[in-house]
């Protein structure tokens, strides 16, 4: 085999689940890349062996009707809606209606906690329970550049889930945001998936692969207590996500619930989702709201 | 024949020729992170100076009108065709122009096989070219392209890259090279355009008379792994007689809006042939990264994997786009991509010699958010010039009986 061109004592470490220091995850960002990526998949394989798993999820517009959301739910799809309310009561009164639609087996998600702290309706708890209340399951994200730990735990305390913990900026220091996602997790094991490739994109500017896959491997090398690294299928494509997968990711978010490749490969098949995993060398596992 | 990934390994390291057998086993069998990681080695043995290359130049698709009808390309338009159309010189001129303007010092000419240009029309094309812009380089016209004027004119490839030779031409583009293997020539419908002798034959040629050429493949159709081991072989084989290629370019089989549809392969199988192409094309110095068919992001990925060079800024592209397609890097996008790769970006011309730093650190250019196309939609004008060309196909006779007719 290759050799890796890793310090092998933090290789060792990161093999064991240790929890890296700041200086010992910055010496690995500045490794090269082939090294990185293969450390990453060896941690990653070692945990979670070569299953890959995927959340095929239905973002209702709101010209949707009640038949598609009810269909969606029967085929296990995951209704996850987009924060456009004004109001507190209009949000509450949109999940009671995609919630009475869809029936209670739904999984139905939404928001970015972020968001609805932005939107100073009330007290973050108390948004949380008006929307638990009205039915939602979870919020979609957690951004770990934009949201306090206070807000993280106001989540499980008004009974949702938490989707992932995720990173809103466009960041420039994948250590330090390592470490963010890490306090965030610490006493918190009912968080499962960290989605470190942020979620907002200059145009002009987007990230480059280099940064991707080295914030995806850093991720995984960096928090042993997070079972899952995500990659946001739609907004990566196909084709980044799936090599994310062998830089360290396990779990590919917002893949399509149609079908139809004819919308193009962004949108495309649950058969090309399986498809770029196995040719990634990984096992597709069923469908899961959670990795 | 049982090989180990460490025999292989020391092969590589010594600087030893990998056999068809042996090559065929690594692209089955070794870890993408293996592959990657011997790829990388030999392009850090031929690149010691940590550069990446690029270049400016304009892809300029002069006709979609094409007879060859390969059913993988979603780019052609029949004879007869209301989408059809041939550029004007004019419109050609402005394109250099806008080229110029980014910097650019090369066009890259490339078109169907429109029945209605003569080797005249080509050959005043770029005497017109060199009389404007003398400094300009014209990459154009690959082997199927240089066949179908041979078979047009009935005069023998030589003679037809001599005369265009003399017209201007400085170079042979590898395109239409799909995959080097006849079985998947005729499964695709291009063994009429080119066989893989007539393909390897015409690059022969050029190289004879003194031409530089780049070659490529287009994988992801019918072939097996074999074929396209035997198409990087044959290529090797060629370069051995010759050394006049200068650039390998693989890129994926773009399936949207083509008459074969199907499914592209993965970025994963890009790197991993890329890789590959690498460790067999041991006597090609340069290998090129497709960001236009795989994005900027696996695009600056393959740097890792064994390219040293970042194509072309395009400016323009008219064929993948076609095939649904449609990333776009300008000259900052491609130097900050190479700069955040750990390498040195610089302008290279087409025989690879280095130019210079980026324009962009001498002077501010307009930023290209996307690429251009031939044609603006909905344009169907005829160039004026067209009618002094005898046409061969009865729509070409009919529409320059009717000069303005929006028939190309
Ligand atoms: S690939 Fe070239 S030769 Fe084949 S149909 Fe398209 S334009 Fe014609």
């Amino acid at each position: 085999m290759m050799n890796i061109e890793i310090n092998h004592a933090i290789a060792a470490r990161a093999r064991a689940g240790e929890s890296l220091t700041e200086a010992e995850l910055a010496e690995l960002d500045s490794t090269d890349v082939l090294s990185l990526g293969m450390l990453a998949d060896e941690v990653r394989r070692a945990r979670t062996g070569t299953a890959v798993t995927y959340t095929r999820v239905f973002e209702p517009g709101p010209e949707t009707d009640a038949p598609s959301l009810a269909a969606m739910a029967a085929r296990g799809v995951e209704i996850r809606l987009a924060l456009t309310a004004a109001s507190l009561d209009e949000a509450a009164s949109r999940i009671a209606h995609v919630r009475k639609a869809s029936g209670p087996d739904a999984r139905l998600t939404g928001f970015s906690l972020a968001d609805l702290s932005a939107r100073g309706w009330a007290p973050i708890g108390q948004v949380l329970a008006a929307l638990r209340s009205a039915g939602l399951d979870a919020i979609a994200d957690a951004p770990v550049d934009a949201v306090t730990s206070a807000e993280v735990d106001a989540v499980a305390a008004a009974g949702l889930g938490l989707g992932a913990l995720s990173v809103r900026g466009v960041p420039d220091q994948r250590v330090t945001l390592v470490l963010k996602a890490r306090a965030a997790l610490a006493g918190r094991p009912w968080v499962s998936a960290f989605a470190p490739l942020s979620r907002e994109q200059s145009v002009s500017a987007p990230t480059t692969g280099y940064h991707d896959v080295r914030m995806v491997a850093l991720a995984r090398l960096g928090l042993p207590a997070v079972s899952a690294i995500q990659v946001d299928w739609q907004q990566y494509g196909p084709k980044l996500a799936q090599v994310a997968l062998t830089f360290g990711a396990s779990h590919l978010d917002r893949v399509s619930p149609f079908d139809d490749t004819a919308l193009g490969s962004r949108r495309g098949s649950v058969e090309e989702v399986r498809r770029n995993i196995v040719a990634a060398g990984f096992t597709p596992a069923s469908p899961g709201t959670s990795a | 024949m049982s090989h180990t990934l460490a025999e292989l390994q020391t092969r590589i390291e010594t600087g030893g020729r990998l056999g068809a057998a042996e090559a065929l086993f690594l692209y089955r069998s070794a870890p993408t992170w293996w592959l990657g990681g011997m790829a990388d080695l030999v392009r850090r043995r031929k690149h010691p100076d940590g550069v990446v290359t690029y270049i400016i130049d304009r892809n300029v698709n002069y006709t979609n009108v094409c007879v060859a009808r390969c059913n993988f390309c979603a780019f052609y338009r029949p004879v007869g065709h209301g989408e059809g159309y041939v550029l004007s010189f004019d419109e050609i001129f402005r394109k250099i122009d806008e080229t110029l303007a980014l910097g650019g010092a090369q066009l890259l000419l490339q078109g169907g096989h429109n029945p209605d240009l003569p080797l005249a029309w080509y050959e005043d094309l770029f005497r017109a070219v060199k009389a404007r812009y003398p400094a300009l380089k014209l990459h154009a016209l690959s082997p199927p392209e240089v066949l179908h004027l041979s078979r047009m004119s009935r005069l023998e490839v030589p003679h037809v890259i001599a005369r265009l030779v003399a017209a201007g031409l400085d170079s042979i583009p590898g395109g239409g090279a799909e995959i080097l293997v006849d079985r998947v020539r005729k499964l695709l419908n291009c063994y009429g355009k080119a066989s893989a002798d007539e393909w390897l034959d015409v690059m022969r040629q050029a190289h004879r008379a003194g031409l530089r050429t780049t070659a490529t493949m287009m994988y992801g159709t019918v072939e097996s792994d074999e074929e396209r081991l035997e198409h990087m072989l044959r290529l090797r084989a060629v370069q051995d007689e010759t050394g006049g290629f200068t650039a390998f370019i693989a890129w994926s089989y773009q399936p949207e809006h083509t008459e074969r549809g199907g499914a592209e392969a993965t970025g994963i199988e890009y790197l991993r042939t890329l890789a590959l192409a690498r460790l067999v094309l041991d006597n090609f110095d340069n290998l090129q990264a497709s960001w236009v068919t795989q994005g900027g992001k696996v695009g600056q990925l393959s740097l890792a994997f064994g390219a040293n060079d970042m194509g072309s800024v395009m400016i323009e592209e008219n064929v993948v786009r076609a095939a649904g397609a449609a990333y776009c890097m300008d000259e900052v996008e491609i130097v900050r991509h190479v700069e955040d790769a750990g390498f040195i970006a610089k302008r290279r011309s087409m025989h690879y010699e280095i130019l210079g730093n980026p324009i962009i650190r001498e002077r501010e250019l307009p930023r290209q958010l996307a690429l251009a196309t031939a044609r603006a939609d909905g344009d169907t004008s005829v160039p004026a010039e067209l009618a002094s060309y005898p046409a061969r196909s009865a729509a070409g006779k009919r529409q320059r009986s009717q000069p303005r007719s929006p028939v190309a």
